[in-house]
């Protein structure tokens, strides 16, 4: 099927040579990526070169919605609405501890002193792009190094959290949506302070709650907001919204199923919170890998013989 | 040396090669066109033109466009795309092979015929992406994930028409 040249024609290693190659060399790239994260450093230097390029391939479309904005719109009412966009993400905090503040007040929970102050320092960034595969559910925000974003930080709009930020070039990062699969926010419901923690289904605006008793009192409608036990997100942002609750006597957790609280897909500027100070050292630090096997394992547990 | 293999192919490679320029910036433009801003609904027809592009002057220039660079535009699409480095890269070397080794077989067709060849080079690409994020434990996306190799594939025509035609027409104006 190959054909070899003759060797008068040289023309270096053969394509199947090079294929092997190439491939060990993918394969060693991916393994490096996925398994140590070795290559932040790669991955950001390339970025430098990739990010002008994407914003020259962008700008005949946003040339394009300059162009329709004008015409539809007068320049003052853009410039307003746009002041008034900053304005609300800056409120978005505010309003969204206004929330919990309520819950508190009607449940007569003692929780202000675990408070960390928030939205101090943000930084408010314009999304440049989605992901482009239907593998991750990511986005592109054009603030980076540069800004001092940090990978952690978490991502809100005006009406709930969108992310977190994963991974940090020099002048734009990436933020990792909450319906990633694997993407997990501890929350609690607002009605009765139970705690849980929302996963990414992977699918395209659905969160899950697993690992909840079929006993537990949550039901649909219910606001799941963020508990601030991570030490990451702060505690009382809107997370989810559960939509159906699937509780039946033959499952040993029910299933629960909810809608984020941010336009996840459809937003234009988003503000990246600061990491909360570092609080007392925690008990035991357990790595994603850790979590997810023990996430296995527990309902491997109920085949065993009792 | 069977005959074959002098007549579309052996003619060609006797005349000049098309210009470096020519390449580069084909190249770039077919990178550019993947970083267009797709989402939604028409991620999944996103044609990969890069990918065509690559298989072109994989088919057109063997000599000067081959594996290695395959290699380093999926990279760089990796970045772009933010996923795991080398998806891209194992997939557009895999392409790039096929149409090594395929390239004489291709050019002996027709525009019709080689297309069907280059639509299964580009999915064979789409199908080590999608082995690789099943094995890292993605959800399978749907069958209309091969809606997009197959948008890839059509374009061979058009990216014919526009690279071919234009190589041709400075080979035949700078050799007598």
């Amino acid at each position: 099927m190959i054909r070899q040249s003759p060797s008068f024609f040289h023309r270096g290693p053969s394509p199947l040579a090079r294929l092997t190659f190439f491939t060990l060399a993918a394969i060693a790239l991916m393994i490096a990526d996925h398994r140590f994260h070795a290559l932040e450093a790669m991955r950001l230097s390339l970025s430098v070169v990739v990010h002008p390029l994407q914003a020259i391939a962008r700008m005949p479309s946003e040339g394009f919605a300059k162009v329709g904005d004008y015409f539809r719109n007068q320049q003052q009412l853009l410039e307003e609405n746009r002041e008034l966009k900053a304005r609300v993400l800056e409120n978005a905090a505010a309003a969204q501890e206004t929330r919990l503040f309520r819950a508190e007040q009607q449940q007569l929970l003692q929780m202000s002193a675990a408070r960390g102050k928030y939205a101090e320092g943000g930084v408010i960034a314009e999304v440049l792009y989605n992901a482009r595969n239907p593998f991750t559910r990511k986005i592109v925000v054009d603030k980076g190094l540069t800004q001092n974003v940090q990978a952690g930080m978490p991502v809100i709009d005006g009406s709930g959290v969108v992310g977190q930020v994963t991974s940090v070039g020099t002048f734009a990062s990436e933020v990792t949506l909450v319906t990633e699969k694997d993407q997990s926010v501890p929350v609690m419901v607002v009605r009765n302070g139970l705690r849980g923690v929302a996963v990414g289904a992977g699918k395209d605006g659905l969160i899950e709650v697993p690992f909840m008793p079929v006993s537990a009192d949550i039901e649909a409608g219910d606001m799941l907001v963020t508990s601030g036990i991570d030490a990451t997100y702060p505690p009382g942002l809107l997370v989810a919204k559960v939509t159906v609750v699937d509780k039946k006597a033959a499952y040993v957790f029910a299933k629960i199923a909810a809608r984020p609280a941010a336009g996840v897909d459809n937003y234009r500027y988003v503000m990246l919170l600061p990491l909360p100070p570092a609080g007392a050292p925690r008990p035991e630090t357990r790595s994603a890998e850790d979590l997810r096997k023990g996430a296995k394992e527990r309902p491997r547990r109920r085949d065993a013989p009792r | 040396m069977r005959p074959a293999d002098l007549t579309p192919v052996a003619r060609d490679v006797m005349k000049l090669p098309a210009s470096a320029g020519l390449m580069f910036f084909s190249l770039l433009l077919g990178y550019m066109v993947s970083a267009l801003p797709w989402g939604g609904r028409w991620l999944l027809t996103r044609p990969d033109v890069l990918l065509i592009v690559l298989i072109f002057w994989t088919v057109h220039e063997p000599r000067s466009i081959g594996q290695g660079i395959a290699f380093v535009m999926g990279l760089l699409m990796d970045v772009g795309d933010s996923m795991l480095l080398g998806q891209h890269a194992f997939a557009y070397v895999v392409a790039t092979f096929g149409a090594q080794v395929l390239r004489v077989r291709i050019l002996s067709f027709s525009i019709p015929e080689q297309t069907l060849h280059v639509l299964g080079l580009t999915m064979a690409a789409s199908a080590v992406t999608l082995l690789l994020n099943l094995l890292l434990g993605a959800d399978f996306p749907g069958y209309a994930y091969f809606i997009s190799p197959l948008v890839t594939a059509l374009l061979w025509g058009p990216v014919n028409w526009l690279l071919y035609s234009q190589a041709v027409r400075r080979r035949r104006e700078s050799t007598p």
